[in-house]
């Protein structure tokens, strides 16, 4: 059972549909992230799999529990930041807002919990400052230290590295990356294509208030490039060897996943000359700029 | 469910509108029990402290106190909107209709607070004239200010205490009113402008006589009339409910 699933999601405001047909599904450990120009549907993507908007079609299920029926109890397991900055009321300290947040999840004894988050998030040393004094950056982070707080089962994260330095978005797409490896299911939308492509699974991209693609990127399975004197008896031969998937032809190179020294043992003994090997790293931002104006 | 409201009651001291509201209860009767035309306009001249807290409510109940509890009742929803802090606590797993009926609990508390200012604020301004027993009447009992004779300290208090119980439930419908239009609008501006335009709205129409009993403005004046305060009472009791209940349906299905 995906712990997120959108099923023909749909949103009108009047006659205008903002969202059509949109259907995806995150598997629990996995990060999926939504990418998209601005006012393709990405935070009404967002808005609606929180339960915070009503679909005018369709449904989503978090943990098998259709959000907008069972109301609270399916937000049991969800966290999320849905706006950028995180918003919390600022006359509390960090702290504080975190204590409310903590108790609003029903979690018993938070303080341990929320000292944790705080270290996590680097947050410890403005942790009893007033949030109203906090920078646009500590903001956003406590804003994720909110959302992990309740250790929740899916993580759903709009523009999380909104007005973060470097250090920043980098500290959180570890955080995202380690979440999903502790089985947490993340959909986060975002614009930093380049960055997501390292750990995220899949990216589904936006357009126009439609899911127009969704891109396998399997960052546990690197894949290789091929510089050889004959491509197409390279990526015949290749094809055969087991171990070795994916192998396709773009221009002259020849793509594989697999094994690297396995290609290169059998294009050697197929007399195939290799000039050059390297890691082929997929162009998340070159891809979605092609398929976004494409469509 | 208490925890709930004592937070929101926490919050609630911490909106500007509120802050505003309090002083000007606390300070209307003061500057109002100095007033150089009271004789002029009330046909008054203060003999007794406990004649100030009536000064406080005819005044305030004409206009401020209603317009501070609309303004101050749309801002407990309002301002969740406008900080951007409605959203995360929705993502918590709480019900809607228990955050808007605790919302309502909070915005309904705020009239008592404000006639408690007020009430304050008139002993402070009524001590300089004493709380002695007195001839005359508090403005709020028989007689009016005449009175009907010697009014000792403890009936005088106790008039004042009844007709600051009935002005302040007499708001409720006000308050509730103001939540309704929050869940509807979500924006503290349009629903505390929608709410005055109600009420006026409801004032004007005494024009048609039939209408006339069942008008929640009708009973603004309640605290002046204690002999209609059950059929009144009812009603507004049925008003509170009557928006109350429409606020829960309306933000249950609302997109944030």
């Amino acid at each position: 059972m995906p712990a997120l699933l959108a099923k023909n999601l749909g949103k009108r405001y009047g006659r205008r549909w903002v969202l059509t047909r949109v259907d995806f599904a995150v598997e629990p450990g996995e990060v999926y992230a939504l990418a998209g120009p601005n006012g393709s549907g990405k935070t009404t993507i967002i808005r609606l799999v929180t339960g915070l908007a009503f679909p005018s079609a369709g449904e989503v299920r978090l943990l098998g529990e259709n959000v907008h029926e069972a109301g609270w109890r399916a937000r049991r397991h969800l966290g999320a930041v849905v706006e950028a900055p995180a918003a919390f009321y600022p006359h509390l300290t960090g702290r504080q807002n975190l204590e409310r947040m903590a108790w609003m999840s029903g979690l018993k004894d938070p303080t341990a919990r929320i000292r944790e988050v705080l270290h996590r998030l680097e947050l410890l040393a403005v942790a009893d400052q007033r949030v109203g004094s906090y920078s646009l950056g500590q903001r956003q982070r406590l804003g994720i230290a909110a959302a992990i707080l309740a250790r929740p089962r899916v993580l759903v994260l709009d523009e999380p590295t909104s007005g973060l330095d470097p250090d920043g978005i980098q500290k959180v797409h570890e955080l995202l990356a380690e979440e999903a490896g502790r089985g947490v299911a993340v959909l986060v939308s975002t614009h930093h294509l380049r960055e997501i492509s390292a750990y995220a699974n899949r990216v589904g991209i936006l357009s126009g208030g439609r899911l127009v693609d969704e891109v396998e990127l399997r960052p546990d399975r690197p894949r290789y490039r091929l510089l050889v004197a004959d491509p197409e008896r390279a990526a015949a031969l290749l094809k055969t060897v087991p171990g070795l998937t994916g192998v396709k032809l773009r221009g002259e190179e020849v793509l594989f996943e697999g094994e690297p020294e396995q290609a290169v043992f059998a294009l050697a003994q197929a007399g195939i000359a290799v000039r050059e090997l390297t890691r082929d790293h997929f162009d998340l931002y070159a891809y979605y700029r092609e398929r976004v104006s494409g469509v | 469910m208490f925890r709930f409201y004592l937070w929101e009651l926490e919050k609630l001291f911490f909106l500007k509108p509120v802050r505003i509201g309090l002083v000007a209860a606390f300070l209307l009767p003061v500057i109002w029990s100095l007033a150089p035309g009271l004789e002029r306009v009330y046909g008054l001249v203060l003999v007794s402290g406990w004649q100030v807290p009536a000064l406080s409510l005819l005044a305030g109940m004409e206009f401020l106190f209603p317009f501070l509890v609309a303004m101050v009742a749309a801002e407990v929803l309002g301002a969740e909107v406008t900080m951007g802090t409605l959203k995360p606590v929705l993502l918590r797993p709480i019900s809607r209709t228990r955050l808007v009926v605790v919302k309502l609990a909070a915005a309904l508390s705020f009239p008592y607070l404000l006639l408690f200012a007020s009430l304050l604020g008139a002993l402070f301004a009524g001590a300089f004239h004493g709380f002695g027993g007195f001839y005359g009447g508090t403005g709020l009992g028989a007689g009016g200010f005449a009175g009907v004779g010697y009014l000792t300290p403890g009936a005088a208090f106790a008039e004042i205490l009844r007709a600051y119980l009935l002005a302040g439930a007499t708001l409720f419908p006000i308050a509730a009113l103001a939540v309704f239009y929050a869940a509807l609008f979500l924006s503290t501006t349009a629903s505390a402008l929608a709410t005055l335009a109600t009420v006026l709205l409801m004032r004007m129409l005494v024009v048609f006589p039939a209408l006339v009993p069942l008008l929640l403005t009708r009973y603004l004046d309640l605290y002046l009339r204690p002999e209609a305060a059950g059929p009144g009472l009812l009603l507004l009791f049925i008003y509170t409910l009557g928006f109350g209940a429409l606020a829960v349906l309306v933000f249950e299905r609302k997109d944030v």
